[in-house]
């Protein structure tokens, strides 16, 4: 079983679903191709389906000009080994639960009883995992988990009290727009709107963790929402600059560690260093720094200046607790 | 471009250019001296036809950059699972899966001679037997078919698994296959169900989403295989990783996996175990292994596994370190400053990814930290996250103190104090 092979590939998967119905025809066939494939697929795919000297032989043309399947019915929707071998590994992660009740586990683990799991839990070792994350056996956590999941598929708008990551208690009124996950913190949180009067306030994030209270106040916003709008509503105004030497295999390190962020990097040729300018959320800004801190002198923060300032502030603040306290310093 | 496909046979060597387009964004044709530039010009081309949207084109006095430019927390799926969907085939293999879908379809338990003339006389296809018995037999160990004995016979059926039904009568797995979709490792399965039925993940975002690692998803299933098995593995290692425009030659090594080492900090994978040729531990970064082969199986596996696990509870992260640098030294001792009710979050954080250190209140407003791993410098990482609150350092290689009072003093005259002339 792999899951490199052409079963799953783009191609049977239009053929799929072309055939899904009787008949169809040429535009039909290109505008699939069009949306499912790859952005090359339209010179390569259309003659393989459409019947002519290369075809595959799986359509035949209609009197009407029409394209009708040679196969009887559909293609049947087979969960292949594979993927029951993938879901079968995570009826033993622990956040299933937030989904799916325990009678529904029940039924899956019974289909999937002759099926080994794909991995075990134990053949991975999480080596940064933190040692505290959200409460997946907790059935107060999982009701409210569910409770703002329906809100993002159907727009309600919730009442919402939790503490922010400064200790203060918050209550309002929320529309919810989308879930975040972060693997890093093995934490959930909700993007969202705040409303006042029935209008959009602000954007915000809540960490589902937090979150003291919740009501389905029953309404839907009816608004339209674009995640785009909300993103750049929280982005910062101008990117951070960063200098990456080669020092320390820095360039690759650097360039992974910061991968998961949409950046433009200028390397210098001369000196073999990059010019890296990163786009971030404000809210992480804190966060921002100290990863970026954490790479020492082999990176440095150029801009922007509050960025910068913050990071000199630190370091500052560092060297004099060494010169105080620690021998080893003034040794050095 | 005569000759051009969007399909591939293996993805070996796109996981190695993806990765430089993902990774690094500022190379040129030129940077890509390893193969011919129409290797270059196919494998640009294709990772176009892939992702086209997330790729980003900046003209410098070099040359074109070409990089994938992507904020992976805002997308909702990951663009890279277009690799694994472009595996090339004959035309064969696409006439046969439908056709037998579809004959499976009608009529359960037939013989392959039945199949066979089913194949002609319904469809108007000739196959050998031998071939429709080799997809057979393919498509029973993907799970799609299942052989039965009939008397003497083989008789097959498909599998009675519907993804449509799964979703459909039990609640809440359809939003479980969305969120384990774009979650390390396999996400790519979850989301070949979806796709099969015309659905998107539409609810989740992923923070800190390392899309890359992905591709490596490929290698695992011969690893975990290995590990199961109890067997030695051959690792090739992509040429050159760290110098790669210098060297040459793919590497080999020998490893007995053990387990698979994954950072949620970076993404990162390894390949955790036994290197007979160090004879020691070892992890080996998935990103730099092109392939496994499977060896021979391992006769001491028992007593080196109870040694592993022992020795993996001391790695802060993926490093055993060595020997030498293990040896007669003191555990590493660290203060931080931090006020426990206005600074609470700073202790929190340290309760938090601490791992395998203690953590204790020492004075009023101070907090120790102390550690015994293998490899001290892997923590200081970490603890420059910290710079502005630590005091003291005390214990562990005097190298590794020595680096963080360099690093420090460094930053200072980097960051300038009161004369920075940097801000811009």
């Amino acid at each position: 079983m792999n899951i490199f092979s052409e079963i799953y590939g783009a191609y049977f998967r239009i053929l799929a679903q072309l055939l899904e119905a009787g008949t169809t025809d040429d535009k039909t066939v290109r505008e699939r191709i069009m949306k499912e494939g790859f952005r090359d697929s339209i010179l390569f795919l259309p003659q393989k389906l459409i019947p002519g000297r290369e075809d595959w032989g799986l359509f035949r043309r209609g009197s009407d000009g029409s394209l009708k399947r040679i196969t009887r019915s559909a293609p049947p929707k087979i969960l292949t080994g594979l993927q029951r071998s993938w879901l079968k590994a995570k009826l033993s992660d622990p956040r299933i639960r937030l989904f799916m009740e325990e009678d529904a586990l029940a039924e899956l683990d019974r289909r999937l009883e002759n099926t080994e799991p794909l991995y075990r839990q134990e053949h991975f070792r999480i080596t940064d995992r933190p040692t505290e994350h959200d409460p997946y056996d907790d059935p107060e956590y999982i009701a409210n988990f569910r409770t703002v999941l329906r809100a993002v598929k159907e727009r309600r708008i919730l009442e919402i009290g939790f503490v922010s990551g400064k200790g203060n208690r918050v209550f309002g009124s929320f529309v919810m727009l989308k879930m975040e996950y972060s693997p890093r913190h093995d934490r959930s949180r909700v993007y969202c709107y705040q409303l006042k009067s029935g209008r959009i306030s602000s954007s915000g994030i809540i960490n589902m963790g937090r979150i003291r209270f919740v009501r389905d106040t029953g309404e839907v916003f009816r608004e339209e929402i674009s995640m785009e709008s909300y993103f750049s509503s929280r982005k910062c105004s101008s990117p951070a600059v960063v200098r990456v030497t080669p020092e320390r295999n820095a360039v690759e390190r650097f360039m992974l560690e910061f991968a998961s962020f949409e950046k433009h990097t200028v390397r210098d040729q001369g000196t073999g260093e990059h010019t890296v300018e990163l786009w971030y959320d404000q809210q992480d800004e804190t966060e921002l720094l100290i990863r970026l801190l954490s790479f020492g002198p082999v990176i440095e923060i150029m801009g922007p200046e509050r960025l910068r300032a913050q990071a000199r502030e630190r370091v500052r603040r560092q060297a004099e607790l060494l010169e105080k306290y620690d021998g080893g310093w003034k040794n050095d | 471009m005569a000759g051009f496909s969007e399909l591939i046979k293996n993805f070996d060597k796109t996981r190695d250019y993806v990765r430089d387009f993902f990774i690094y964004g500022c190379k040129v044709r030129s940077d890509f001296n390893r193969k011919s530039s129409r290797t270059y010009d196919d494998e640009k081309r294709r990772v176009e036809s892939w992702i086209g949207d997330y790729m980003r084109y900046d003209d410098s006095v070099r040359g074109r950059q070409v990089s994938i430019s992507v904020d992976s927390g805002h997308i909702p799926e990951n663009p890279l699972y277009s690799a694994f969907y472009s595996r090339s085939f004959t035309d064969n293999d696409i006439r046969l899966h439908f056709l037998l879908l579809d004959i499976l379809s009608q009529e359960e338990r037939l013989t392959l001679r039945r199949i066979t003339d089913l194949l002609e006389s319904e469809y108007g296809f000739f196959f050998e037997e031998q071939t429709v018995r080799n997809k057979l037999r393919e498509y029973t160990g993907e799970g799609i078919v299942i052989a039965e004995k009939q008397g003497k016979s083989m008789v097959y059926s498909l599998t009675p698994d519907r993804a449509d039904e799964y979703l459909a009568s039990l609640p809440g797995l359809e939003d479980a296959v969305k969120f384990f979709s774009e979650v390390q490792s396999f996400g790519v399965v979850g989301n070949s169900i979806l796709k099969s039925l015309g659905l998107k993940n539409d609810l989740f975002f992923i923070k800190h989403n390392y899309i890359i690692h992905t591709l490596e998803d490929l290698l695992l299933p011969e690893l975990l295989r290995a590990i199961d098995q109890e067997r030695y593995v051959t690792v090739t290692v992509f040429p050159g990783r760290r110098d790669r425009d210098h060297s040459g030659e793919e590497k080999e090594r020998l490893l007995l996996p053990m387990q698979i080492f994954s950072s949620a900090q970076t993404g990162r994978r390894y390949a955790a175990g036994y290197a007979p040729d160090l004879r020691r531990f070892t992890a080996m970064r998935l990103d730099n292994i092109k392939s496994v082969r499977a060896g021979e199986v391992c006769t001491d596996w028992r007593t080196l596994k109870k040694s592993f696990d022992k020795a993996a509870g001391r790695c802060f992260g993926v490093s055993f370190g060595t020997s030498k640098e293990d040896s007669g030294r003191s555990p590493m001792k660290i203060e931080f400053f931090a006020d426990p009710i206005a600074e609470h979050y700073v202790i929190e954080r340290l309760e938090r990814e601490k791992r395998c250190c203690t953590l204790e209140r020492t004075g009023d407003h101070i907090y120790t930290l102390t550690t015994d791993v293998h490899d001290a410098n892997e923590i200081m990482h970490w603890i420059k996250t910290f710079i502005g609150r630590i005091k003291r350092i005390e214990g562990g290689p005097d190298s590794v103190r020595a680096r963080f009072y360099s690093d420090i003093y460094r930053m200072d005259k980097m960051y300038g104090g009161d004369e920075d002339e940097h801000i811009q």
